[in-house]
């Protein structure tokens, strides 16, 4: 025991002290002209395909808004940026960059983390300092049944993700002449609170049509392989294939699924668009059911970035390799635009007349209509069900919106 | 200064540093917090890991069984967990001030016990295993322990828990769980450094050197490894407790049972600080978590390359950590005599090769 020890010791927290000061130059949450937005999202980590396109999303936002002249409050012109964090994709980082944004960083303004695990351990502490969060990218419903008054949602919930894909298998089992109750459902679902609570919504609308379930599987942790899944569907020859598990997981599947040449009348998968599996696997794709929050086809227009093509075309001219966009970064868009809205209605900063404003929100926008239900989600925009037909996202279901017909059974070329 | 002030003055400073912390910083109280327990990590993996040279990658485990337990009981005392958890039922469930303090005391408490328990059965399967055997088999435990409570509905398997919320201001929150995370590991600290410089730290260190010769010499090895670990797992049982109501929201795979981050990071952690000392784990877990803070500030998108390049310079160049180089750099600071006119007597030349001493040796006995 010696001089040593206590110059380590002392050097050790001294570094400590000044490592966590000097890591956080204290932000005010409004800079001279700028308004400063906080955001711990998925960088690196099992989500951080999805949360790149969060964060373009939201990048884009925030570029257009700054273009054309920034946010009005108080009669001054605004500019907003964005301060980003990344959560490692897990719920454990997100907790305490979410302390870092609100205390050190003096952040009152929160967009939400890419996941609705993340948003999950995130909303509790905004909710405990009264700081509005707009989140684009947490579906699960059990978020909006907490009762947080600080929680938005631009988004549809996740167990009517691939709820139509049932429906869509009955109206095609009666259309063969057999009942809906012959149908025989596999199901692969990441083990994740966002894919079981699309699982929950599934077995919902498979129970209501008395179909049966013959797979009902969890994808490995890594979702790097589910030909154990597969395997059992060449031999089992279900009728309908759902598997949900974010980009990594509709990848994996798509790729196994070409690999293992799995012939199933009707798949349907979460999160096509985002893992870009037409351009990385081709025709092998064609026919499969994609739900989507958004779509570049529908007839939505709203002030900022037009019409929802001409939010696609902009998109696709700012950031390379997007042949489809994915709706995580549309809505990460719709989500800057529901702050700007709500900055200039509330005119203040003050964060109760914001929540106050968000929570009064209705507007038109390039990604749909948005209104919040009292529990925070948006129940102003519906789900829609695309299929891949020769390399394109087609609209086929709900028949309201649909732009093309389902075409079933699937057809892959070459198999 | 005499020698016992100066004894005594790192206890104090590291014990004085943790209280004044957060009242120098309060906004930074959080992170605060998670270097608690990240030392307390670094501390419990040394047990084994350092002073036993048993490697364990999976006392993980613990941290995650505690915290499930905690949050099965704080839930369970008051509702049916089952329903609670239900991945879509979702009740909106409202916990008094009253209902949280005493359902976070029993959790606590009952998580440190129930850590404690798991380790002992498991140790007496694991024990049997040496070397690298020893640490994949850990490693097994705590990735299967992650994927069973993952396939687990009772406690909402991979939709995880939601847990109370603390009643009080958000402020009082983060003070709390500070008081709580560095009380538990001061008590560790002291605990171990009084087992260390005891009976149970030479038996340890025995087991570390030749667990044969020591069993040989009559001591109880099984004995000695199992209350290590049970004591390891007491502490990580009950900071998983409080880790998980800090984070608010547990889920198996990335809270519960972070087997390639915290799990990998207690033991770069005593690499790091110089494993099988007292204050070793102490500075490796205090550096690791500012740099890792620091870097996932600044480095944003080099993060976890910056991360890598620390871990690999440490294994190459400071291969007994920080504590370690410091100690053989000068060993007289440490009370390890060196010396040198005694050993020039019995070495003339400390320089040459052990070939040619050993020669030199021969020759000058025949």
């Amino acid at each position: 025991m010696s001089k040593h020890f206590k110059f380590l010791t002392a050097l050790a927290f001294g570094v400590a002290a000044a490592g966590l000061v000097a890591a956080g130059p204290a932000h005010a949450k409004v800079e001279g002209d700028t308004i400063i937005i906080g955001s711990a999202i998925s960088f690196t980590g099992k989500y951080s395909t999805n949360g790149i396109h969060a964060s373009n999303g939201y990048d884009l936002g925030v570029k257009r808004i700054n273009e054309m002249g920034g946010v009005k409050v108080g009669g001054k012109m605004y500019k907003l940026k964005i301060k980003y964090y990344d959560d490692e994709s897990t719920p454990l980082r997100t907790a305490q960059l979410a302390e870092r944004l609100i205390k050190q960083d003096g952040i009152k303004f929160i967009l939400g983390p890419y996941s609705s695990a993340t948003t999950k351990a995130m909303a509790p502490i905004t909710e405990k300092y009264k700081i509005p969060m707009v989140e684009a990218e947490g579906a699960s419903r059990s978020l909006f049944t907490q009762g947080y008054k600080y929680l938005f949602a631009v988004l549809s919930t996740s167990e009517q993700y691939l709820a139509s894909s049932i429906a869509l298998a009955a109206e095609m089992a009666k259309k063969a002449g057999k009942k809906p109750s012959d149908v025989r459902v596999a199901m692969a679902f990441e083990n994740d609170p966002f894919s079981l609570d699309v699982r929950a919504g599934v077995i919902d609308d498979i129970k209501k049509f008395g179909m049966k379930i013959v797979i009902d599987d969890k994808l490995p942790r890594d979702l790097a392989d589910m030909s154990a899944t597969l395997t059992k569907v060449k031999a089992l020859k279900p009728d309908l294939l759902v598997i949900s598990g974010h980009s990594k997981g509709a990848a994996t599947a798509a790729r196994q699924i070409k690999e293992l040449k799995i012939d199933v009348p009707m798949i349907a998968i979460t999160h096509c668009e985002a893992a870009k599996i037409v351009k990385k696997f081709g025709a092998a794709t064609n026919d499969f059911l994609c739900p989507t929050q958004w779509a570049e086809t529908l007839s939505y227009k709203g002030k900022y970035f037009g019409t929802a093509a001409e939010y696609d075309k902009l998109f696709k001219a700012t950031y390379d390799g997007y042949r489809n966009v994915p709706y995580q970064a549309a809505q990460a868009s719709a989500a800057v635009l529901v702050w700007k809205d709500a900055f200039e209605r509330a005119n203040s900063f003050d964060t109760e007349k914001l929540r106050q404003a968000l929570s009064e929100t209705n507007m038109k926008t390039f990604y749909g209509d948005i209104r919040f239900a009292p529990g925070g989600n948006n129940i102003a925009k519906p789900m829609v069900l695309r299929q891949i037909q020769d390399g394109k996202f087609n609209v086929v279901a709900p028949s309201k919106w649909a732009s093309h017909k389902v075409n079933w059974p699937r057809k892959v070329p070459g198999m | 200064m005499n020698t016992r002030l100066r004894r005594t003055l790192p206890f104090a400073g590291l014990v004085f540093a943790g209280i004044a912390a957060p009242f120098l910083f309060p906004d930074y109280t959080f992170q605060f917090t998670v270097l608690w327990v990240m030392i307390l990590f670094a501390l419990t993996w040394d047990i084994l890991g350092g002073q036993m040279g048993y490697n364990s990658l999976g006392n993980i485990a613990f941290f995650g069984v505690g915290m499930y337990i905690c949050a099965v009981v704080q839930i369970g005392l008051y509702y049916d967990v089952a329903q609670y958890t239900a991945s879509y039922g979702a009740v909106k469930v409202e916990f008094t001030a009253d209902q949280y303090f005493t359902g976070l005391a029993v959790g606590l408490i009952a998580a440190g016990l129930g850590a404690m328990v798991f380790s002992v059965i498991l140790g007496w399967v694991v024990f049997g295993l040496r070397g690298p055997y020893f640490a994949i088999g850990t490693l097994g435990v705590a990735l299967s322990a992650g994927e069973l409570t993952g396939a687990w509905d009772y406690v909402g398997g991979g939709g995880g828990i939601a847990l109370p919320i603390y009643p009080g201001e958000p402020d009082d929150r983060s003070l709390f769980f500070y008081v709580l995370s560095f009380t538990l590991t001061i008590i560790l600290f002291f605990l171990l450094r009084w087992i260390y410089l005891g009976r149970f730290g030479l038996a340890a260190n025995a087991i570390r050197d030749d667990e044969e010769k020591a069993e040989g010499m009559g001591i109880h090895t099984m004995r000695y490894k199992t209350v290590g670990w049970a004591i390891a797992a007491f502490f990580l049982g009950i900071s998983g407790a409080l880790f998980g109501n800090m984070i608010g929201f547990i889920e198996p795979l990335e809270v519960a049972f972070p087997t390639v981050t915290f799990g990998l990071f207690m033991v770069v952690m005593c690499l790091l600080g110089g494993r099988g000392t007292l204050w070793g784990p102490v500075i490796g877990a205090t550096l690791f978590h500012t740099f890792k803070e620091v870097t996932w500030i600044y480095l944003l998108g080099w993060q976890w390359v910056a991360l890598g390049a620390l871990i690999v310079v440490s294994v190459v160049f400071f291969q007994q950590g920080i504590v370690g180089w410091v100690k053989e750099k000068w060993p007289e600071k440490f009370g390890i005599a060196v010396d040198d006119r005694a050993l020039a007597e019995t070495d003339p030349d400390l320089d040459e090769a052990p070939s040619q001493r050993l020669r030199r040796q021969t020759e000058a006995a025949q």
